[in-house]
């Protein structure tokens, strides 16, 4: 991340006055405290800061002077903080651009500040184009040399070219059914010059008549033939293409790394997935049949109409555009924007019935079935005064926009008929004309439309192409290690933060035997999910090591440490599908009795055996048909039934109610010896079979020990316990009292 | 017997009102117990009674609708001191103050006039002239980076997370309409 930005001559002489020759950092500060956006620069130097606007500085300090720096975000824009004398001042004011960048700034000044070694990792690199290192349109990832149309297209190329051969054969029907469509015309001409209304001098020829009509019954067929044929078959080839990518997008989305998966919504990956390869797909069965077959017909039926007379030709085709263009402008401007309303409000409409379906039950026990429904009316006629009021227009307007399309058609009719009286030309020639003619006003239409899907079609493709291209941040090293888990943890000084400017942990060193039970203790936002997430290796530290058995986890596959590790955490996750599947998740192959005996150690059992269906109970969506305890003690099972040697209990057991609690510690007590379990706990109780206490406070490993030494230390652990204490006293009498009255 | 079946209904409205006052135990600032004064380093300190806070922040409970009322003032744990009715039950000075805190915390910028939106490759691309200038941003299509926050209020956010305000759709011209709907 750029912390150094090149100052104009007169900022940086400004700055240089008043920090001293050397400017270490420098960086925009692009927000006055009224609100307004300013071209000032924040700098430092060997012992000042200051900040610099249009070659003045308009503040500066020493950085000794003050501590506790902090870029506090705000809302929409963010303060870059300090304590001085015990009061904190506003340095600066940025907008969110630079926000990240005055993390950074901040963790350096509190360095400079209490004269320690300056500690950032600056992993943050400005984004940058992987291809060809360019810089990226500011927040995207969008390079505005490699990103085009253009190169869109060509990758996609690149992934249909297994589907080659059908593609071509496709686009050889497509070239016939063209054929057979311009064909048509023609025939029309020969029937009725050699048949119907014959050249003077020339006899109506019945075999001629009845020949052509056949031809022209059999160009029907193959046209209609021709058309399915090549419907089905781009059908499979799009189908294909859209199936290859979207198996593309999942297989890669599997192994992208935690971090980015969680920076987006779930909603948006799926689409990806679904809506954008769909939309591809819609794109390869247009262009591949319709858009090819109207270029086709277009380019043809423009030669044979220039073939056929010129002057008459040009009389179609110049106005052609200028009608395509009216066509499209009523459609864009009047029609485009009134059924965009009525969708708005359909929408709208629709968002409501969905919330209020959903939380139907809340309507009922508020009694607001009354007020929902008058809402409804509402959004209801809301919606009808929309659709009366644009199709009203339509029912005007799509007459007058075909109308447009079909006046080319009376220009030849028009001429055509002063040629035929002139003797220039016969029937048969103007009918076959006006035929051709015909033909391209729909394609021309149809091609003023097409940018905008184009456009859309794009989109999707590099939205597509945006997930295939990332790079996962966890990644396994060329030589990875196979390591069967003996359980020994050591992590050794320990450093990471999801942004590096804001550790996260600090300076963690901590040593575990195999076989021995950790209790992690701490306030939320301690730390101690981030530090099993990094056992767990679904992040990278940023300095430091943790080992198991002595070797790097970065050094062991992922798939193999991971699958060697369980977790188990607060919110469970289960798949629709039967009890049994979900339990075995982790070991597909395991038998029956074997998915008996996990759930018997979580405690599921009993209640398992108690639904109609037992273990092949079908689970709704995330096992809604259970209760919490039920999942929770499902997700148990689960874990122990991959036979982990490394146990990880993130407030497993925290929705489960004291006793079902105790039990399932007990049978984890069985399945968890001689295995290493770490286990985060609110409910310091639950931890009481704990071998060893690890006390986290701000990221830092504030106290080791058993409860016993724990307590005796009165540190942090004490409080905590007592706190629980007094609570749950304070709950004992209140129910007493309760109970009294 | 009419009046005695109604007034225990009455009784009940008022006391359930004052249940939920007495269980929400909120503090209320006014100008008679509360002093804000500000700090050279730009920033807030309260004193309440004999309360002193050397650094305090201003949280608006409906910054888009009203952020005059019900204003939240919080220590730099974040625990709140006390809770504004409303800035007219302070003296012109006070409320000027605290409106500055409000304006610093809360910034979005209210768009008042429409340059150029160009749209291409899932991503939007704003030139607007703004209350805090000409401003070029980028926002991510989708996701709700350009919601409706009341019937006519449209709010802006663009990737880096700045926000902008279009205050009036209705007032917006067709040209910058069209240009404005395509991101909604």
């Amino acid at each position: 991340m750029n912390l150094n930005f090149t100052l104009s001559e007169q900022d940086l002489q400004a700055a240089q006055r008043a920090v001293g020759e050397e400017i270490r950092y420098g960086v925009p500060a692009d927000l006055s405290l009224t609100g307004q956006r300013m071209p000032g620069y924040f700098v430092v130097g060997q012992d000042k800061w200051a900040y610099v606007e249009h070659g003045k500085v308009l503040d500066s300090g020493l950085i000794a002077a003050m501590k506790d720096y902090k870029i506090v975000p705000l809302i929409g824009n963010s303060v870059l903080e300090a304590e001085e004398g015990g009061t904190k001042r506003i340095l600066v004011r940025v907008t969110m651009q630079h926000a990240a960048r005055y993390g950074y700034i901040a963790q350096i000044l509190n360095d400079m500040s209490a004269q320690r070694r300056i500690r950032i990792f600056n992993n943050e690199v400005e984004p940058v184009c992987t291809k060809c290192g360019g810089s990226l349109v500011h927040g995207t990832r969008v390079c505005p040399r490699c990103m085009n149309k253009a190169a869109a297209f060509k990758r996609l190329f690149t992934v249909s070219k297994s589907h080659w051969k059908n593609m071509s054969l496709g686009l050889i029907v497509l070239l016939a059914s063209s054929a057979v469509a311009l064909v048509g015309p023609y025939l029309q001409k020969i029937l009725i010059n050699s048949s119907l209304q014959p050249p003077e001098g020339q006899d109506a020829s019945k075999t001629i008549f009845f020949y052509v009509l056949g031809a022209m019954l059999l160009a029907l067929v193959l046209g209609e033939l021709f058309g399915i044929i090549r419907g089905r078959i781009m059908a499979g080839v799009s189908s294909g293409i859209a199936a290859d990518l979207r198996k593309i997008v999942y297989d890669k989305l599997q192994n992208l790394s935690l971090g980015f998966l969680t920076s987006q919504r779930s909603g948006d990956i799926m689409n990806r997935i679904t809506s954008d390869t769909d939309r591809i797909r819609h794109l390869i069965q247009e262009v591949c049949t319709t858009a090819i077959f109207q270029l086709i017909m277009l380019i043809s039926a423009s030669i044979l109409l220039f073939n056929a007379d010129w002057k008459l030709a040009l009389v179609v085709l110049l106005p052609a555009p200028i009608v395509a263009y009216m066509h499209m402008y009523i459609w864009k401007y009047v029609l485009w924007k009134l059924f965009h309303k009525q969708w708005r409000v359909y929408d709208k409409a629709n968002s409501f019935l969905h919330d209020v379906l959903s939380g139907i039950r809340v309507v009922k026990a508020f009694g607001k079935e009354d007020g929902e429904i008058l809402k409804f009316r509402k959004y209801n006629s809301q919606f009808m005064d929309a659709a009366i009021k644009s199709e009203k227009l339509f029912s005007i307007l799509s007459p007058i926009t075909n109308y447009l399309i079909q006046l080319g058609q009376y220009l030849v009719l028009l001429i055509g008929c002063n040629m035929i009286i002139g003797k220039e030309m016969n029937l048969g020639e103007l009918i076959q004309f006006s035929s051709y003619a015909g033909m391209i006003f729909g394609p021309i239409a149809w091609m003023m439309f097409m940018p905008r899907w184009v456009a859309n079609a794009v989109i999707s493709i590099d939205r597509v192409f945006s997930v295939i291209d990332e790079q996962p941040e966890v990644l396994d090293k060329e030589v990875s290690l196979k390591h069967d888990i003996k359980g020994t943890i050591a992590f050794n000084d320990v450093f990471f933060g999801y942004k590096s400017y804001e550790p996260v942990l600090k300076q963690i060193t901590f040593d575990v035997k195999q076989g021995e039970m950790i209790g992690l203790v701490g306030h939320s936002g301690s730390g101690k999910s981030t530090l099993i997430n990094l056992l767990s290796r679904f992040y990278d530290v940023t300095e430091g090591t943790i080992k198991i058995d002595g070797i790097d986890i970065r050094d062991i596959k992922q798939e193999d440490l991971r699958s060697q590790i369980s977790v188990v955490l607060q919110e469970t996750f289960l798949f629709s599908g039967t009890i049994m599947e979900n339990i075995r998740y982790s070991k597909p192959d395991a038998t029956q009795e074997e998915v008996i005996q996990a759930a018997k150690i979580a405690n599921a059992h009993d209640f398992i055996i108690n639904f109609p269906d037992g273990y092949d109970t079908k689970l709704e969506e995330n096992g809604n048909n259970l209760s919490g305890g039920e999942r929770q003690r499902l997700a148990i099972a689960r874990a122990v039934m991959n036979n982990p040697r490394i146990l990880i209990l993130d407030e497993a057991t925290a929705s489960l109610d004291i006793d079902t609690e105790m039990a399932i510690q007990e049978a984890l007590k069985r399945v968890t010896h001689n295995r290493t379990t770490i286990a985060i706990a609110h409910r310091l109780a639950t931890l009481r079979n704990a071998d060893r206490l690890l006390v986290l406070n701000k990221g830092e490993v504030a106290e080791v020990g058993t409860h016993r030494e724990l307590m005796e230390k009165e540190g942090i652990y004490y409080n905590l316990i007592n706190a629980q204490r007094d609570m749950s006293k304070q709950k004992t009498e209140q129910h007493k009292v309760e109970h009294a009255v | 017997m009419m009046q005695s079946v109604a007034n225990p209904v009455v009784n009940e409205e008022v006391k359930t009102e004052s249940d939920l006052a007495d269980a929400a135990k909120i503090r209320y600032l006014s100008a008679d117990n509360t002093v804000f004064s500000k700090t050279p380093g730009n920033m807030l300190s309260v004193k309440v009674a004999e309360e002193e806070h050397p650094t305090v922040y201003v949280h608006c409970s409906f910054p888009h609708t009203n952020k005059r009322i019900y204003l939240s003032i919080r220590t730099i744990e974040n625990k709140e001191i006390g809770m504004i009715r409303s800035l007219d039950d302070f003296s012109k000075e006070m409320a000027d103050l605290l409106e500055e805190q409000v304006q610093i915390r809360y910034f979005a910028p209210e768009i008042t006039n429409v340059v150029a939106v160009k749209q291409e490759f899932g991503y939007s691309y704003w030139e607007a002239e703004t209350t805090a200038g000409l401003c070029r941003f980028t926002v991510r299509d989708g996701g709700g980076n350009a919601k409706m926050v009341s019937d006519k209020r449209l709010l802006i956010t663009d990737v880096d997370g700045n926000r902008f305000i279009i205050a009036d759709l209705e007032r917006l011209s067709d040209r910058e309409y069209r240009m404005v709907e395509m991101c909604m």
